[in-house]
């Protein structure tokens, strides 16, 4: 069996919960560009939104260095628009991109353009990893696979998974609740446990009974917990397929599931590659909408 | 900007569809309801029949079919056997007789379970349509229907019949290729809904009436082409749609890419143009030979190999000049969702062409996900 060296850079988790929490973060990596003034000569605060179904991103970048002037994130509100305008009378900016699946009434209350997360994810990845053509992001309602094209840094090829949360984010909550575990405790046990039984399902309400008769068949938690992952795995993995291509290398790793440790080290084992998690992988898709908005400057 | 048809059913191609037919039914005409472009409605016109298409596209009538079929059963053929359980298909309820053809599994095995309500041939489709023998097996099954439709209406078809009908088809044909080759205006001087409405128009349509129609919708189109009236912005995006047949909820899909701003210029599945492609001889001597001939070249998936599509591909590419192709597959139909493998190499690899396969059914459930995927291509290159 090949044992691979993986190299997995995991800083920084955020808090969910706060609406506002304004932090001096700095960029996550070194700015690649030089990045236009204003008119007047005066760097512009660009801002993007990334609205996702369970959380909102959204950060503010100095037009001239990328350094990364303000950012939050929170839970996205069943009042969206009152949580928009919210943010529309505490932040200022110059210009404003919106992405996620709630971009365009983000666009209707705050302004601005929109793109998809799918183009999001491509700036912002091509952005910060000029050298990476291979993205996948696990986010709470959907996952994606993308293949970029690593001179251009356009868009080559997208995957996504299927219309239901099977292979998304949601499905490690749902499974951590029928084990009555939080999410940590489950990438905890998944790390320690070995892989002894197989969950042949990803839609939540199966693979919750197939855990329950494991459970009750006496089965070790830390194994069920790495079934659980292994079952999510096999999903990304075949997401990945479709988009990898046999001079790729690294695979950038992104959206909330990158900082699922155990997910993270499992990939890299199964797709025998090295698997890069960036600092506040969730963040990319407001990243990259921030960045986009550069060209409207 | 003038419609294409200055009648009262703008908005309602099946509408239309049905006042056709229905005014043919009293006029004395047969109804012989069809499930697939494979009908050879050549026959059914010469024994002064009307087709009608009973391929449903609506979500309502789904739920009362899962009541016995399977759950994962393609939508189309889930939605067609909830109406007849239901006896809500205008269509189907104003049908003497019914011809199906032994394409896909789920199609045919249904309709052993709808063959108690109406008389019912089956036509054994040979799916190997270049092998040695297929064509004359074909002649054989049309001849069977042929048989079947004299039996059951106590009447004879002659080929001399039929040989007219073949001509006028051709030439119905042939107008419906002319205003599907509008697509090639750039900027768009045609909607996806009118080709549809097109389609679905001429399928119950014939004889003069028809061509008056038709040839009428080429001088609109033409004027609209020479005055400048066109239906979609200068420099949008062109989508051409190929896969499976669309229509009711799943043209949620169409839509979708009309809301992007994005304009549709070709519609190449079997409620498009599939079924008005390609010639059938005339004057060959056995009109039923040449009627198999030219339906064998239908390229759908159920076929193997199904080379047809891919020169329809190209032709399609080459003319219309998409930004995109739309390859959409009905959930659970295995046929078009496993030659979506080599279409999709096909079109980016050989024809330089973006590509996006779309699976779905007739819910409204994942219209998020599609817009962003929709929308996602769209902004490619
Ligand atoms: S796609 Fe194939 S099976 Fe379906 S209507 Fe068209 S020809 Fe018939
Ligand atoms: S769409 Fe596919 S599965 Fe459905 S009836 Fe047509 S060929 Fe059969």
């Amino acid at each position: 069996m090949l044992i691979t060296i993986i190299s997995i850079v995991i800083i920084d988790f955020i808090n969910l919960t706060l609406l506002s929490r304004p932090a001096n973060n700095s960029s996550p990596h070194k700015p690649t560009d030089h990045f236009p003034f204003g008119s007047a000569g005066v760097p512009i605060k660009l801002a993007g939104i990334d609205i996702g179904s369970r959380s909102i991103e959204f950060v503010i970048l100095d037009s001239e260095t990328t350094e990364i002037i303000d950012r939050f994130q929170a839970e996205t509100s069943i009042d969206l628009s009152k949580q928009l305008g919210l943010i529309r009378e505490r932040y200022d900016w110059g210009h404003l991109v919106s992405t996620g699946y709630g971009r365009q009434l983000a666009q209707k209350v705050l302004g601005g353009d929109v793109i998809t997360e799918i183009k999001a994810y491509t700036t912002s990845a091509h952005h910060f990893h000029p050298t990476i053509d291979t993205v996948i992001d696990l986010g709470g309602q959907d996952t994606k696979a993308l293949s970029i094209n690593r001179s251009s840094g356009q868009l080559h090829k997208f995957e996504m998974n299927d219309k239901c949360s099977a292979g998304t984010g949601k499905f490690f909550e749902m499974m951590a609740g029928s084990l009555g575990l939080s999410l940590d405790e489950l990438v905890a046990e998944a790390l320690r446990g070995s892989k002894s039984v197989e969950i042949n399902s990803t839609c939540t309400v199966f693979a919750e009974s197939e855990v329950i008769s494991l459970l009750t068949s006496g089965v070790a938690l830390a194994d069920i917990a790495r079934a659980i992952h292994e079952a999510l795995l096999t999903k990304l993995v075949s997401l990945l397929s479709r988009v990898i291509r046999s001079d790729s290398g690294e695979i950038l790793f992104v959206g909330g599931g990158a900082k699922n440790r155990a997910m993270v080290q499992l990939l890299a084992e199964a797709l025998n590659r090295q698997v890069i998690v960036p600092p506040h992988p969730d963040f990319y898709g407001a990243y990259g909408a921030a960045i986009h908005a550069i060209k409207s400057v | 900007m003038n419609p294409l048809f200055n009648d009262d059913f703008q908005e309602f191609p099946l509408k239309r569809a049905l006042a056709q037919v229905m005014s043919k039914r009293e006029a004395g005409a047969k109804v012989i309801g069809a499930y697939c472009s494979y009908a050879p409605v050549e026959v059914v016109w010469a024994m002064g029949g009307v087709p009608a298409v009973l391929c449903a596209f609506s979500n309502a009538p789904i739920a009362k079919a899962e009541e016995t079929l399977p759950v994962n059963l393609c939508p189309l053929i889930k939605s067609s056997f909830g109406f007849i359980e239901l006896k809500t298909c205008p269509f189907f309820e104003l049908t003497d007789a019914v011809v199906g053809e032994t394409t896909c599994d789920g199609k045919k095995k249904m309709f052993e379970l709808i063959q108690e309500h109406r008389p019912l041939y089956v036509m054994d489709l040979p799916q190997c349509p270049t092998n040695e023998g297929a064509v004359a097996y074909w002649r054989h099954s049309i001849n069977g229907f042929k048989k079947f439709l004299e039996e059951t209406f106590a009447t004879t078809i002659s080929d001399a019949a039929i040989e007219e009908s073949i001509r006028e088809c051709n030439r119905k044909n042939r107008l419906v290729e002319g205003i599907f080759a509008f697509g090639a205006c750039k900027p768009a001087v045609i909607t996806w809904q009118e080709m549809y409405a097109v389609a679905t128009y001429a399928m119950s349509a014939q004889g003069s009436d028809a061509i008056t129609q038709l040839e009428g919708i080429i001088a609109t189109l033409t004027t609209r082409q020479e005055q400048k009236q066109f239906t979609s912005p200068e420099g949008a995006k062109r989508v051409l749609i190929t896969g499976c047949p669309v229509g009711g909820d799943v043209l949620k899909v169409l839509r979708l890419v009309d809301e992007e701003g994005a304009a549709i210029v070709g519609l190449d599945s079997c409620t498009g143009l599939k079924p008005y492609a390609n010639v059938t001889e005339e004057g060959s001597g056995d009109p039923l030979l040449a009627i198999a001939k030219r339906y064998l070249k239908i390229p759908c998936a159920c076929m193997t190999p199904n080379t047809g599509r891919f020169e329809v591909l190209k032709q399609q590419v080459e003319s219309l000049k998409p930004d995109l192709v739309i390859d959409l597959v009905l959930q659970s139909c295995h046929t078009y969702n496993v030659e979506a493998v080599k279409v999709e190499s096909y079109v980016r690899e050989d024809l330089g062409t973006n590509y996006l396969k779309v699976v779905t059914d007739f819910s409204q459930q994942d219209l998020g996900q599609l817009k962003t995927r929709i929308a996602a291509a769209l902004e490619m290159n």
